[in-house]
């Protein structure tokens, strides 16, 4: 296992960290539409997880309700490039329901199209070892800080 | 460039014939057979042809112009293309017995068509 | 010239006689090299098996300064007869001339074993022991196959090349060639640029990705193990192989060497680069 790839729900841990490893990709969070982050690799500090788990979520949800408006299915994948940096977000259906992955790459070590190619497989990975038949766990209000207390020292080793 | 393509899957053994983004490693053009995945093909060419690219430069051999993947059941044969020789990748994937040369022409046609 | 018409008239007569050893042999020592390598690869088409034809060629292909293939015949000649004394001491010639005393002094010592009586070897063996001279005292045309000794003519001007001696007797043995692990260490072999820097380092750690990067791509398009990858350069050509699974060989020459002859280079240096890592 990567130092660097941890997660909260162990079944994505593996498939994770293939696709770190065969896409080069330097950031990376598995998480729910709603920011519950299963696992994630590349970070160092939990504020950064927090903040890019809250931005991909809030994309995942205006993309969508833009495809619901255009009465299409939702957006399969995203991606934005720059002169060195490239992201990517898709979301896939699994049996712990929709999940969405974020992959942050560098430009001199990968590329959209490798990116792409790995996350096919990594998709593929995950809906394969996700738990049959779990119903995802509502996250109370209540629970809600305990919760991203317990992920974040899981995610960062603490 | 379709048709630039068309002549190059002409040549005996050639299994398909593609244009890629090189920086992208995304496919702009294609015309596979069956079986030919062209999204793996252009990503993954593109990333070798980017390694190879550095280290063509580190030994004082200059950017390439022409290179060829030689495997035990296939072939990949590459000529970058476009503005400073290195926008677009001409890629054909081909049988191993293939005829090397013929392809290359090929290949070399249609980067001079494509740009 | 006596002598050569006499024999050219027997060859012609009977064309599947051994008399193309001595005309050859002759012709060459008369410097007429383009009409004994004529002679050489008539004979050899005829007698592909006899260690003699593959030795008489390697002599005239020395003379013509084409040490790879001269190398390459006197391995063939003794491979067919291991204890083919003049191809022994070609090839003790050809180590000799790129550095590798240790390599060349045991091929001398093998054509001893054969003929502990030959005076020549003795002197070789002593001359090049004795010291070697530099790279000025080198004549133009070293010609070793009429005598051991003439080996220490050429010699040790290669003395700094330790890393070549995986190449030994190959063209270009000292430069354009590397061999490399597969974490980008440099095994053996040195390579410079256009302007005459190092830059081995720096392509030896390259070609490790390179080298990853192309066994994922044969594997995941399906096309099996990869087991070379040529390229043309602005400026030069490259070839990459892999004598074993953990080591890589690059082979850099200039534009002007077409591909398929890169690869057959390359082809001789991976059989000597394998040769060499099992012996380590």
């Amino acid at each position: 296992m990567s130092p660097h790839t941890r997660a909260v729900e162990t079944w994505t841990l593996q498939p994770l960290t293939d696709f770190v490893r065969e896409a080069s990709a330097r950031l990376v969070l598995v998480l729910t539409p709603s920011g519950q982050v299963l696992a994630q690799s590349g970070f160092s500090r939990a504020v950064d997880v927090m903040s890019a788990a809250a931005l991909a979520a809030a994309i995942v949800a205006s993309t969508g309700e833009l495809a619901r408006q255009l009465r299409q299915p939702p957006f399969a994948a995203l991606s934005h490039q720059g002169p060195r940096t490239g992201f990517f977000l898709a979301t896939f259906l699994t049996d712990r329901g929709t999940l969405a992955v974020l992959a942050v790459y560098d430009l001199d070590v990968s590329s959209l199209g490798i990116v792409q190619l790995f996350y096919e497989q990594l998709a593929a990975d995950l809906k394969a070892a996700s738990p049959k038949g779990a119903v995802p766990k509502q996250v109370l209000a209540a629970d809600f800080e305990r919760e991203l207390t317990d992920s974040l020292n899981t995610l960062f080793g603490r | 460039m379709s048709a630039a393509l068309d002549l190059i899957t002409r040549v005996r053994g050639v299994r398909g014939a593609m244009l890629v983004s090189a920086e992208d490693g995304l496919v702009v053009a294609e015309q596979l057979m069956e079986g030919i995945k062209g999204s793996a093909v252009a990503a993954l060419a593109a990333s070798l042809a980017g390694r190879l690219r550095r280290a063509m430069e580190a030994s004082g051999t200059g950017r390439s112009v022409f290179w060829h993947l030689q495997a035990e059941q296939g072939a990949l044969l590459v000529v970058p293309s476009g503005e400073e020789s290195g926008n677009l990748l001409v890629v054909a994937v081909a049988e191993p017995d293939v005829n090397i040369g013929l392809v290359r022409l090929e290949l070399l046609r249609a980067a001079e068509a494509g740009t | 010239m006596d002598e050569i018409r006499a024999l050219s008239a027997q060859l012609a007569q009977d064309p599947q006689s051994l008399v193309f050893l001595r005309l050859g042999e002759a012709l060459r020592r008369k410097g007429q090299l383009d009409a004994a390598l004529r002679v050489a690869t008539n004979g050899l088409e005829r007698h592909p098996h006899l260690a003699d034809a593959h030795d008489l060629y390697a002599r005239i292909l020395t003379d013509k300064h084409d040490y790879e293939k001269a190398f390459d015949e006197w391995d063939m000649a003794v491979r067919i007869a291991p204890h083919h004394t003049g191809a022994l001491k070609g090839l003790a010639f050809l180590y000799f001339k790129i550095g590798d005393l240790q390599q060349a002094e045991a091929h001398l010592a093998a054509a001893k074993r054969v003929e502990p009586d030959d005076p020549t070897i003795d002197q070789a063996i002593e001359m090049m022991r004795g010291g070697a001279k530099g790279p000025a005292e080198q004549p133009a045309a070293p010609s070793p196959p009429s005598g051991a000794a003439s080996i220490a003519a050429p010699a040790a001007a290669t003395g700094g090349l330790d890393e070549a001696r995986v190449f030994a007797g190959l063209e270009g043995a000292n430069e354009g060639l590397l061999l490399i692990d597969g974490s980008g260490r440099v095994l053996g072999g040195a390579l410079k640029d256009g302007g005459g820097t190092d830059v081995t380092d720096a392509v030896a750690a390259y070609l490790a990705g390179v080298s990853q990067e192309a066994a994922r791509t044969a594997k995941l398009l399906g096309l099996g193990a990869w087991n070379g990858l040529s390229a043309e350069g602005q400026h030069g050509n490259v070839h990459l192989a892999h004598p074993t699974p953990d080591a890589l060989l690059l082979v850099v020459r200039e534009r002007g060497i077409p591909l398929g002859r890169l690869a057959i280079l390359a082809q001789r240096a991976t059989l000597m680069a394998r040769r060499w890592l099992e012996r380590q």
